[in-house]
This record gives structure tokens, C-alpha cells and sequence, in this order.
């Protein structure tokens, strides 16, 4: 049987099912953490208690915050915001339509219904091409502004600055609201652990770390981030219904932006990106401000304030990072104990397109900055099997005529059809879905995740991934499993990212595009930097992609002798115009390459002004 | 009729005032200082204290620009300059220093609103209409300082270099200039002015620890808005000044408030990079 | 004599690649040393390197003999060290004179020396004040040589300066360098892959493949012929 680079080899059966990633991690503490809060109230005085029901509700807010900002990269204010929708939903339906099981119910519909309607507003706002963290930051700034002014106009309705008071509540005792409000709270930080650690939940850390290889991956990132700021709105708003139950009063400053800095300060002081350094923070920050604000009222927020600031420059892990760092440390000489992954092939993976219909296909392709034309009249057509490199000058707009072909918006006249439909306007996850992968030239992975879980959010596209378990099955269409297979990416599955070599991590960027089972790769200079070794590798497997999976690749190279071997086709670009199309042999002898590369002017520019 | 197109033009002149800092810091810097709030506080209780103290008014503004410029320059130096591959840090670590700010003014100064008195009392015809002076004034100071720094932008050595920093950093690096220089001077001057206009709109707006807040959102989305350019930022402070006076005075002063924000957050959503190159 | 230039086994990387594997090469004053080699080899690099945008992990970098590998490129050029990118290398929306006073690196002299200019290339001082992004790529390129030329650095790096130009303009830059390292003895590394514009002003060549230098020699008869294969697609 002849030796092909692509045949999956079979692997050593290893261990197990699956099983819910993190239940052993979460469920014992939180287990614990339940049972202290069950019975804390036995041994804590009654102010304490008082304190700390409405510190567990902010501390479920402060979760909400980490998930958003330490998880997802998202820095809002604006939680606040939600928690202020849920106090006052409270507040105004038990005032207006007094309290009794229908009223409940109403006022708990009103606050879901009306935290994700804001937050889809919010999130249209924010997340979309063009956005910048930074503006998404200051609308989640802005909100919480706009709704304290639209209590302030509210008259008796919303009770202005004073607030809501009055209103009949629960009839429950404090001890009771403690256990209800703590539960809550470290339910919240379980689950959110258990689904940030399973294979749905790696997708925030991915777009945190590289929101663009995401959006090269399939996946709508806007829509993901929308969804997580209504769950996480929906959470925040739930906590304020049940602080202004409590409490029995619903004021502005529930909802201020003020509120809403206290939380990103007590995440950050607690420790971004941990859950329960949020719980810790939140809690922390509540109880001391209740004891010393009597004591020392400015003086108190001024330290947090400049704690907040030295642990943004200083200390970016919070107030424990050093702490944890050793902890980890500790616990972490075992890595075997960690979830071991094992590779298998794709049930049924997509057949590649019968040859002869052209997979990309552009036509008289035009992009312009100003007036200045990078690529003009570009028209070209592509098969499956073919291997075509896109060689020519700097400047030439190779390129720049890739980006064209992955993003809709980019050019700025003429037609691109990828696999048969015309890409029009659109971004680059729906371009995905038409069968394109694209690899980046400085390898776009992602950091902080492993191999495995690299290449997991690449098939997210393809299956579905459970929001509750991590899988310790990895199933990888036959091209990406034979590229992790010959690079020895098999054997650092649990490897972090950014500790692999550039050649590995070249290797890891291109078997997550072909776990897309595109059937066209486009592929912008893959050789830079990479050892001799690797480049013959990388050859034998480019070639493997056209002549046994039949895929279209398009290549941008600089490495002539590479594009001698392996092409099937080359196109000469020059001064953003095909300057020559035609097989190896053809394009390789022709006079007028030569003439390009030895920078003298083709006869086409010959009208230059000096 | 008169009154409404003084209104006007003379909240665009604020506006512009409070935000010029701002563009400048952003254009040089990419990133938002969210001090910068804080520093027309600042700027304002300085001028606060030069009134207590007795001096000529006329010098505050000059006493508030100097404590301004000295604060910029701590502030970038201690804290900005570590941040510079972090730029959502910074602008977090800005706003706890805002924080911090504040709470120190409110520790020397307490919470209560303050009021100080305006250097220029009285009003002035115009177009057969009373207008106040000071308001007028203002209009003067927001050009002048639009014609300073044009001045200096296009005409001094600095200017040049600064222009340079903003159009490729390390190409000036190339050419012999020191960026971090720029950077340091740009965030202090930035500061300095902040201070400056807290300082000139203490007679119109009350003075608390807090009054900065309003108009650093305000100014960021002008800045945003104008993506990058001093005249373009000009042109927007006309309009949605213009627009924000027309809703106080036909809706409500409450509203009027939220438009610069709620219309600049809807046109970004439109047109992300700004309308500079309009 | 010390050099003007001289690296010592330099090497740099972005990442966790090695895009210059121990680089050494000298360059004397008034020598010019030409840097041949086809793309993506990492000529580029090596200058930034040099420069300092592109930090070097081992090795030394001396300019006339005072070792400078780790100093920050802005003080590198008030060292006397010019570098002229292949990229973005003028500021298109400032004046041809606002981008040449930039070129010095204080105002003083600035008349004397714009005369000079008009002398090496006369079709700028026409165009003194037009936005340098208005101006054709040829008189783009004169703009840049020109202005990394205005302060007599000692050390010139230019990044593929003939890229895209009609002959008569690679001429012109070419008499002009060469006049330039008579009369100022300014040492200059040169990438190229213009071999007409190479073999008629540099001194030496060497070929640089895959971030190394695989071969050096002085440029004469013998060695034109071998330059020359090496830019073959």
C-alpha cells in the first residue's frame, strides 16, 4: 500500500469515558462552601449575617463580571446596570401591583425579560466588525449613566434619587435570605466553572486570546459575546431582584456606574480569570467597607482605590496571584493527572468536491486605498488538486488579494466565488462555512490552550461541544490528524500553545484549519521561519492535501524553490495585476519573470513618471 | 432664536475646551486617559483654592494648567509607561487613579458642591440680546487654544516631531526622536489642559468631587467621533453641542444630557473609525 | 582603521522563530557593502536588527567600534546610524520639506542643507511644498535617500531603495550615493536585488539565504556572474 502522508494511523487505545470535566475540582468545594453557608449562620451575630446577604448577592454579580472580563476579555462596567433592572423590577411591581405568588411571578418574568432585551441592546451596540474593546468598554460605561438618569426622570414611578421603599416582601428570615443568597452565589461560581471547563467554555478563553482566528474558524464571535452578556445580564439582574427583596428598598446607586467600577475592582483585587478569586474579592471588599466605612469613610475607598491601581500595574493575577502562582505550582507536579485527550477520526467527514468545478473563482477583483489601486482586474479560477502559488515583488498585493478572497468587505469592486457561491459583503466566519480555511503567516493560535483544546474550538464548526463535560475524545478529519501525527503535535495534545516551537505552532495552525474540512486552504508565506526539516515535511504535506484529499490550496510564498517543487500552477502578480498564470515550467523560464524580479520594470509600467 | 445659536456655540466651545486634551492624548498616546475626568476636577478645585487664597482670577487658569501638567507627568511616567502594551489596563489603571483623585479631593475638600464666583460678571449685547460675557469669553479661550495648538502642531520643532509620533511611531523613532519624550510632554499637556478647562467652567457648573465624570464620557465620544483630527473634533462639538442644547431646552435637561452619548455611541456603531476623513 | 559597522554573530527572531542565525559582517567608512539575496530571506530583518526594532538575542553590534546592541533606536540615530525601511518610510501626509527637516536632527543649517538637496536630486526642490504621498514612487525614493543623507550619517542602511524605478532614476540615486560616500565617507549596507544598480556602486557583496550569509566577496569582474545566479527565480 503506497505510503500516503494522510492515512490516519491507528492509536494505542487509552483510557476512558467522558465525564464532566471539572467535578471533582468544583463540586467538593463548592459542596463544602454549601455546607459552611448552611450552617454559618449558627455561629456568626446577626449584623454579619445582615452584611453578608447583600455581599453574596454583589459577589454573584462579581462572578458575572469575571466571566466577562477575566474570561472573555470583555471589560464592563455596566453589570451593574442589571443588577439595578432587577432591584427596581422588584421594587416598582410590588409597589405598584402589591405581593403574592402572581406578583412574584410577574416581577420575575419583567426582570428576565427585561435584563436580556437591554442586554441584546447592549450587545448590538458593542460587538460587531469595527468595534474595538475599547468602545465596547465605554457603551457598557455609558449604560449604567443612562439608566440612573432615567430613574432620576421617573418621578414617584421610579422614585427618583431617593428610591423605592416600602414595599412588602418576602417573609423570610434573615438566616433564611443568608442560605438563599449564599447558595446562589457559589452555585453560580460551580456552574460557571463547570461550563468555563468544558469544551463549549474553552471558546471564551479562544476569543479572549484571538478573537480574529476565531472568527477564521466558523464562528460568529459577535453572537457568542451577545449571548454571554444576556446569561451573564440575566444572572446580574437576578442577584439585584433578590438584594431588593431583601432589603426591602431599590436605590440608584444599585445601578450606578459607581456600583459597577466596585465590581471590576473587586475582581481585580480578587484575581481576573479565577471565579472564586470574584467571590473572594466581592466578599472581602463588602464586609471590610461595612466595618471601616463607619470608622474611616474616605479613607477606606482611597486604599482600595490605590490597591486597585498598584494591582493593575504591579500585579495583574489580583492580591493572591503570587499566592496561587505557588499553589499551582504545588499542585501541578502531576501532570498525568490532568484529563488525558486521544485523537480519533471523524465519524463522517466531508468529501472534498468533485474536480473539474472551480472552488474560488474571482473575477476582475478590484481593492483600492484612496487612490491608490493595490489590485486591479484580478481574474483568476482555481480547482480542487490544484497546489497554486502566488508569488511576485513586494507590494504586489498577494497579500492583500488572500484578505479579499477571506473577507467579503475587504475588496473594493469585482466578484469572489468560493466553492460555487458569490461571497458578496460578508464576514469571514460565513465565508468559512463556504468551505474556505485560512492560514495565517505569524501563527494565529491560541495561547493559553492547549494543543487539544486548540483544536476542538477548530471542530466547533463541524459538531456541536457539550456546555458540561470536557471530552477526553478529540475526533479530527484524516488531513488534520495526519498533520498533528507527522509534526509530533500527538505527543504535547496538553501542551500549552505558546510554549510549542514556531514550527510546531505553524504545524498547530494549519491541522486546525484543515479540521474545518475546508476545501479550499489559502496559505500566506507558511515556510518563513521554519527549519529545513519542517519545510520538507510542510511540502510532503501541502502535496498529500491536493493529490490525495483533493483540496484547492492556494499558496502566498517567497521561497522560490519551494514553489518550484510543490506547485502545480503559479500566478505572477505584479503592481496588483497578474502579470503571468500558467504552469511551473512555463512561468519559471518566462523572460518577463525574470525581469520583474531582477527590478527592472515590466513593459507595462514603462509609463512611471521619474 | 439668537439665544438658542449663542447657547449654541458657546457649549461647543466648551465642549471643545474639555476635550481637546483628550484628542491630543489619544492621537499621540492610542489610548483614553480616564483621569482625565479627574483632572478637570482637580483643575477645578485648584482654581477653587486660588480664589480662597485670594489671588487674581485671572491666573487661575495658568495655576490650574501647571498642577495639571505636573500630575500628567507623574501619571505617565508611574503609571501609564508600564502599560503600554496593555491598553485596556491602562485606561483601567487611569480610572482608578480617577478614583483615587477624587477621593482625595473629597478627604481635603468634603462632598459638599461649592461655588466660585466668575472672573467677568454680566452680560454683553449681542444682536439685540443679553448674553453673558463669560460664556462669550469662553468662546475666545476655545479659540485661542485651538489656534495655540495648531500653531504649535505646525510651526515648532516639538510640533513636528509630535506629528510625526502620531503618524509612525517608529519611523520618528528612525529619524532620532525620542517617542517616550513626546508621549511624556503630550499626556502632560493633555492633563494640563483638562485642568485648564475645569478651571474656566467652575463659574457655570457646580463644583464637586465628582463633576469631571460627565464630561470625560462626553469628551471621549467626541473624540472617538472625530477620529483624531483637532478640526473634525471642532465640527462635532458644533454638532451634537448644538443637538444636546436643542433637547435640553425642547425635551428635558436630563435627556439633553445623555445625547452627546447615546448619538456618538449610535453614529461609532455606524461609522466605527470615526468621521475624520469625512 | 575600525569599522564604521561591524556585527558580531548576531542573531534575532520574532517569537519563537530564528529569522538571523549568527550574522557577522563589517563595513568599512566610505565602503559600500551590498546585501543580496531574495525575499523573505530575511534581509529586512537583519536591518532592523541593527536598528534595534527587532532585539538581537546574542551577538554585538558596534558602531565604529562602541558596542551599541542594546541602545534604543532613537539614540542610534543620533549615533550617527540612518536606516531608510523598504516600508513606510516617509510620512506621506507631511511636506516634502516637513520630512526632510526631519531628516536632521536639529533645525540649524536646515537652508544650507536643502540647497545640497537641490543638488542631488533637483526635481524635489520643485516640489518642496507637496505632500510626500503626492509624489511618484521615483521621487518618493530620492526623497528618502535624500533625507537619510542630509545629516552626513556615518553608517547608511537602506532597505531596497531601487524597488519599482525606471532606470534613469536607479542612475541618478546611484551617482548620488556614490558621490555621497566620497565626499562624506559614509559606510552604507545596501539590500538590493537590483543587480546592474549592485555591481556598479558596491564595494562588496554578500549573499544572504534563510537568515544566514552564505557567501561574501568584493564585487568585480569575477564575481559578477555569480551575483548575478543568485537572483534567478
Amino acid at each position: 500500500m503506497a505510503d500516503s502522508t494522510l492515512t490516519a494511523v491507528p492509536l494505542p487505545e487509552s483510557l476512558s469515558r467522558d465525564r464532566p470535566a471539572a467535578l471533582g475540582r468544583a463540586m467538593l468545594p463548592g459542596l463544602l462552601a454549601v455546607l459552611a453557608v448552611i450552617a454559618a449562620p449558627w455561629v456568626l451575630d446577626t449584623y454579619t449575617v445582615n452584611i453578608l446577604v447583600r455581599a453574596f448577592f454583589v459577589a454573584t454579580v462579581a462572578v458575572t463580571v469575571d466571566v466577562l472580563w477575566g474570561f472573555s476579555g470583555y471589560l464592563t462596567f455596566g453589570q451593574s446596570a442589571f443588577f439595578g433592572i432587577g432591584a427596581y423590577t422588584v421594587a416598582i411591581t410590588f409597589t405598584e401591583l402589591g405581593f403574592g405568588p402572581e406578583q412574584i411571578a410577574v416581577a420575575l418574568g419583567a426582570t428576565i425579560v427585561l435584563a436580556a432585551a437591554v442586554a441584546v441592546l447592549v450587545g448590538w451596540l458593542s460587538f460587531y466588525h469595527g468595534s474595538t474593546p475599547l468602545y465596547a468598554s465605554v457603551i457598557s460605561l455609558v449604560l449604567p449613566i443612562v439608566l440612573v438618569q432615567l430613574i432620576y426622570s421617573g418621578g414617584t414611578f421610579t422614585g427618583s434619587s431617593s428610591g423605592i421603599v416600602g414595599f412588602e416582601t418576602f417573609d423570610l428570615s434573615t438566616e433564611s435570605w443568608f442560605r438563599v443568597a449564599g447558595i446562589g452565589a457559589v452555585l453560580t461560581a460551580v456552574v460557571a466553572r463547570i461550563v468555563l471547563a468544558s469544551d463549549a467554555g474553552r471558546l471564551l478563553t479562544a476569543l479572549r486570546d484571538n478573537e480574529t482566528r476565531c472568527a477564521y474558524l466558523g464562528i460568529d464571535t459577535a453572537r457568542v459575546r451577545i449571548l454571554l452578556l444576556l446569561i451573564s445580564g440575566v444572572v446580574a439582574a437576578l442577584a439585584g431582584f433578590g438584594y431588593a427583596s431583601f432589603g426591602g428598598i431599590a436605590a440608584p446607586e444599585n445601578a450606578s456606574f459607581t456600583f459597577g467600577t466596585e465590581l471590576v475592582v473587586m475582581v481585580a483585587l480578587g484575581g481576573r480569570g479565577t471565579l472564586v478569586g470574584a467571590l473572594v474579592g466581592a466578599l472581602a471588599i463588602e464586609v471590610a467597607s461595612a466595618y471601616l466605612s463607619g470608622i474611616l469613610p474616605f479613607v477606606w475607598q482611597l486604599i482600595v482605590g490605590v490597591a486597585f491601581v498598584v494591582v493593575i500595574v504591579v500585579l495583574p493575577a489580583g492580591l493572591f496571584g503570587p499566592l496561587r502562582g505557588a499553589l499551582a505550582a504545588l499542585g501541578r507536579t502531576d501532570t498525568t493527572r490532568r484529563r488525558s485527550v486521544r485523537l480519533a477520526a471523524v465519524q463522517r467527514p466531508t468529501l472534498a468536491a468533485a474536480s473539474g468545478e472551480a472552488v474560488v473563482e474571482t473575477h476582475d477583483l478590484v481593492k483600492r486605498f484612496g487612490s491608490l489601486a493595490v489590485l486591479s482586474g484580478v481574474t483568476f479560477s482555481a480547482r480542487p488538486g490544484e497546489l497554486v502559488s502566488l508569488v511576485g515583488p513586494n507590494g504586489a498585493g498577494k497579500t492583500t488579494l488572500i484578505r479579499c478572497l477571506a473577507d467579503g468587505r475587504e475588496r473594493s469592486g469585482g466578484m469572489v466565488r468560493i466553492c460555487g457561491r458569490t461571497i458578496g459583503r460578508q464576514s469571514p466566519h460565513c465565508i468559512v462555512a463556504l468551505g474556505l480555511g485560512r492560514k495565517f503567516q505569524a501563527a494565529s493560535v491560541f495561547e493559553t490552550l492547549t494543543v487539544a483544546d486548540c483544536l476542538r474550538i477548530a471542530r466547533l464548526r463541524r459538531q456541536r461541544p457539550s456546555f458540561f463535560t470536557a471530552s477526553s475524545v478529540l475526533p479530527l478529519p484524516p488531513a488534520a490528524q495526519a498533520v498533528v501525527q507527522t509534526s509530533g503535535l500527538a505527543e504535547r495534545l496538553h501542551e500549552e500553545a505558546q510554549l510549542l516551537s514556531h514550527g510546531l505552532k505553524q504545524a498547530l495552525e494549519l491541522a486546525m484549519v484543515l479540521a474545518l474540512e475546508p476545501q479550499v486552504v489559502l496559505l500566506d508565506e507558511p515556510t518563513a521561519g521554519l527549519t529545513r526539516g519542517e519545510r520538507q515535511r510542510f511540502a510532503e504535506i501541502l502535496t498529500g492535501l491536493t493529490t490525495e484529499a483533493h483540496l484547492c490550496v492556494l499558496l502566498v510564498e517567497h521561497d522560490l524553490d519551494f514553489v518550484r517543487e510543490i506547485s502545480t500552477r503559479i500566478i505572477v502578480l505584479h503592481q496588483g495585476r497578474i502579470a503571468l498564470d500558467g504552469r511551473v515550467d512555463e512561468v519559471v523560464d518566462s523572460p518577463l519573470v525574470r525581469e520583474i524580479y531582477s527590478g527592472r520594470p515590466a513593459p507595462a509600467a514603462a509609463g512611471q513618471r521619474p | 432664536m439668537v439665544m438658542l445659536g449663542l447657547d449654541v456655540i458657546t457649549t461647543a466651545a466648551i465642549l471643545f475646551i474639555v476635550s481637546a486634551g483628550l484628542l491630543i492624548v489619544f492621537g499621540v498616546m492610542k489610548i483614553i486617559n480616564f483621569a482625565h475626568g479627574a483632572f478637570i476636577t482637580v483643575g477645578a478645585y485648584a482654581t477653587l483654592v486660588t480664589a480662597r487664597l485670594g489671588l487674581p482670577l485671572v491666573l487661575t487658569p495658568l495655576v490650574a494648567f501647571a498642577v495639571g501638567v505636573l500630575l500628567g507627568m507623574l501619571t505617565e511616567a508611574a503609571i501609564v509607561r508600564r502599560l503600554y502594551r496593555r491598553p485596556l489596563d491602562a485606561i483601567l489603571a487611569t480610572w482608578g487613579l480617577g478614583i483615587v483623585l477624587g477621593q482625595i479631593v473629597t478627604l481635603a475638600f468634603g462632598r459638599e458642591v461649592q461655588f466660585v464666583p466668575a472672573p467677568l460678571t454680566g452680560t454683553v449685547a449681542v444682536l439685540g440680546q443679553n448674553y453673558s460675557s463669560y460664556r462669550l469669553v469662553l468662546v475666545l479661550v476655545a479659540v485661542v487654544i485651538g489656534g495655540l495648538f495648531t500653531a504649535v502642531l505646525g510651526g515648532t520643532r516639538l510640533g513636528l516631531a509630535t506629528r510625526a509620533v502620531i503618524m509612525n511611531e517608529g519611523l520618528a523613532q528612525t529619524l532620532g526622536i525620542d517617542s517616550t519624550r513626546v508621549r511624556l510632554l503630550t499626556f502632560g499637556i493633555g492633563s494640563g489642559l483638562a485642568a485648564i478647562a475645569g478651571s474656566v467652567i467652575t463659574p457655570l457648573a457646580s463644583v464637586d468631587p465628582n463633576m469631571g465624570l460627565p464630561w470625560l464620557i462626553g469628551a471621549f465620544m467626541l473624540v472617538m467621533v472625530s477620529g483624531g483630527s483637532l478640526v473634525t473634533l471642532a465640527l462635532s462639538c458644533v454638532v451634537l453641542g448644538g443637538l444636546q442644547v436643542l433637547a435640553s431646552t425642547f425635551v428635558s435637561p436630563i435627556l439633553g444630557g445623555l445625547t452627546i452619548a447615546v448619538l456618538a455611541a449610535v453614529a461609532l456603531r455606524l461609522r466605527p473609525e470615526g468621521f475624520a476623513r469625512g | 582603521m575600525s569599522p564604521a559597522l561591524e556585527l558580531a554573530n548576531v542573531s534575532s527572531g520574532y517569537g519563537s522563530s530564528v529569522t538571523i542565525q549568527e550574522v557577522s559582517l563589517c563595513v568599512a567608512p566610505g565602503e559600500i557593502l551590498a546585501l543580496i539575496g531574495k525575499n523573505g530571506m530575511g534581509k529586512t530583518s537583519l536591518l532592523k536588527t541593527i536598528m534595534g526594532f527587532l532585539p538581537a538575542r546574542r551577538g554585538s553590534v558596534r558602531l565604529h567600534g562602541k558596542e551599541v546592541t542594546g541602545v534604543l533606536p532613537h539614540r542610534k540615530r543620533r549615533l550617527g546610524l540612518a536606516y531608510a525601511p523598504q516600508e513606510q518610510a516617509l510620512f506621506q501626509d507631511l511636506t516634502v520639506r516637513e520630512n526632510l527637516r526631519l531628516g536632521l536632527l536639529y533645525d540649524a543649517g536646515f537652508d544650507q542643507r536643502l540647497a545640497k538637496v537641490a543638488g542631488w536630486f533637483p526635481v524635489l526642490a520643485d516640489r518642496l511644498h507637496q505632500r510626500a504621498g503626492t509624489l511618484s514612487g521615483g521621487e518618493q525614493k530620492m526623497l528618502i535617500v535624500a533625507r537619510g543623507l542630509l545629516d552626513a550619517p556615518s553608517v547608511m542602511l537602506l532597505d531596497e531603495v531601487t524597488e519599482g524605478l525606471q532606470p534613469s532614476v536607479v542612475d541618478r540615486l546611484s551617482e548620488v550615493l556614490a558621490t555621497i560616500r566620497r565626499e562624506q565617507k559614509t559606510a552604507m549596507l545596501v539590500v538590493e536585488q537590483h543587480i546592474p544598480f549592485v555591481l556598479g556602486l558596491a564595494n562588496r557583496f554578500a549573499v544572504f539565504k534563510r537568515g544566514e550569509i552564505v557567501e561574501t566577496g568584493p564585487v568585480d569582474a569575477s564575481s559578477a556572474e555569480r551575483i548575478d545566479a543568485h537572483m534567478h527565480l
